[in-house]
């Protein structure tokens, strides 16, 4: 009874009723209208395992079709760019990094143009990066490959510096698709993953798929996200597998979008002995693991570019990179010292 | 007001009401579940859960092939090779942090609901 005396007592015209129950009615059309029309994108997802890493691929896209074409083709490059650098393996109708760091006739032998393409790269970043970045140090990684796998000691000073045929000068190449073989051993485990992931860049842009996040291990490929966020890429933590790196208080995370963010650390492939850390990424002049800093990431447009660079400046000391980064425009890096300090290039703050 | 002013409001207010069901059922099916795959403590492979057909997978395992088989939203491990096979006989999960734990094969499998994931991926 109190509700209806209530109504009746009410000054609220009925018009003024009726007109706010409509706008009410017209506000939720319009919700609903926008909603149909805004496409429905999916994930589309697929974890490869190539070139000593897991590569895990994201693409969002309202076209299905487009989805698992852009996947196998993806899987396709992948697998060729794991193929031709392959050191430990031979496959069938090509030659490839292990046929010709296994060619002990000097010869020239004929390679196919995308791998004559990484080797060029290869050797124009051997210069730009002063010596730092060798391609042509395959027997020291072997050596160091060796104590690895059998986790006991590490190699003499003696080992080491014997070590022969280490020099850029030795990798010769004629005619976009010719190298000399015999007096080589071949490494391009720091530039193939991101300069296949560059492939994949090229190929996405072409078919115009514009929303993805690739990780290929220590090479992060992202486009745009479906929604108007960016993506959020966290730092690991080089000594706790098992968190982000902390910038003070809070995690490290950075907010990309249509960028390439590359890492390298000494926590990959690593072993201990006497409680020192030994990894994988050597110093060509001490020949020993570099020993600068305990991770460095780098935001670039270009996977091929970020994982050249993240190596080269892995093997600088922290003060050298810094200016070394700034003949490169648009550029961002992070580096994480041995002594747990953050040092940030000024522009990261844009993408925190 | 009288009797029809009544009726003209709950007319109005019923048909909000079913638009505002319309929207909230349109925004129901963004949920995706996915299924984390670790070995010796690292992410391997993330699995998309929300599927229609039945999919096989094959990750490798301390003691060789794991086979994990993938149906509407549950995940289970089929074959694998260890001493008591816990973790084939184990079946489906499907629920929000249920998890398969192969422990000779160092295999660990998580279930995640990423809506309030705080990153998208992390840079190793």
């Amino acid at each position: 009874m109190a509700k209806k005396r209530k109504f009746k007592k009410g000054v609220l015209p009925k018009l003024l009723i009726l007109l706010i129950g409509f706008l009410i009615i017209i506000f939720l059309i319009i919700c609903l209208l926008k909603k149909i029309s805004t496409p429905k994108y999916k994930e589309y997802t697929k974890s490869l395992n190539y070139m000593d890493t897991v590569i895990d691929i994201k693409l969002y896209t309202t076209n299905e079709k487009q989805a698992n074409t852009a996947l196998e083709e993806i899987e396709k490059i992948y697998k060729h760019y794991h193929e031709l650098t392959d050191r430990y393996n031979a496959y069938d109708g090509i030659n490839n990094i292990y046929t010709i760091n296994t060619t002990q006739e000097v010869k020239k032998l004929e390679i196919e143009r995308d791998l004559y393409n990484i080797l060029d790269y290869g050797i124009n970043w051997y210069y730009k990066s002063n010596g730092l970045l060798d391609i042509n140090v395959g027997n020291l990684t072997n050596l160091w490959k060796q104590y690895r796998d059998n986790n006991n000691g590490i190699p003499s000073n003696d080992e080491l510096f014997k070590i022969s045929g280490l020099d850029i000068k030795n990798i010769v190449l004629y005619d976009d698709n010719q190298i000399l073989t015999g007096n080589v051993n071949i490494d391009l485990g720091a530039l193939a993953k991101g300069y296949a992931t560059e492939v994949v860049h090229h190929y996405l842009n072409s078919i115009g798929l514009d929303n993805y996040l690739i990780n290929a291990g220590g090479t992060v490929l992202a486009g745009k996200n479906i929604d108007s966020q960016k993506f959020k890429v966290g730092i690991q933590d080089p000594d706790n597998s098992a968190s982000i790196l902390k910038d003070g208080n809070k995690d490290l995370t950075l907010k990309v979008s249509n960028k390439v963010i590359t890492s390298s650390g000494g926590y990959e492939r690593f072993y201990e002995y006497d409680g020192v850390r030994y990894h994988h990424i050597i110093d060509p002049n001490t020949k020993m693991p570099a020993n600068n800093m305990k991770s460095v990431s780098v935001i670039t447009d270009n996977a091929m570019l970020g994982d050249a660079l993240s190596t080269t400046l892995f093997l600088m000391s922290i003060e050298t990179g810094q200016e070394f980064v700034k003949q490169f425009d648009g550029v961002e890096v992070i580096w994480y010292s041995n002594d747990n300090e953050i040092i940030k290039t000024p522009g990261i703050s844009k993408y925190e | 007001m009288n009797k029809n002013d009544i009726k003209l409001i709950i007319i109005i207010l019923i048909i909000a009401i079913m638009i505002l069901i319309v929207i909230a059922i349109s925004d129901n099916n963004k949920n995706t579940k996915k299924a984390l795959i670790y070995y010796d403590n690292n992410l391997i492979k993330t699995i998309d859960l929300n599927v229609e057909e039945t999919q096989e997978y094959t990750v490798e395992g301390y003691n060789g092939e794991v086979k994990i088989i993938v149906e509407n939203g549950k995940i289970k491990v089929d074959e694998e090779n260890s001493p008591l096979h816990l973790c084939s006989k184990q079946g489906f999960i499907e629920k929000n942090y249920e998890s398969i734990v192969c422990l000779p094969n160092k295999i660990i499998i998580k279930i995640t609901s990423d809506s309030q994931e705080q990153y998208d991926t992390i840079i190793r």
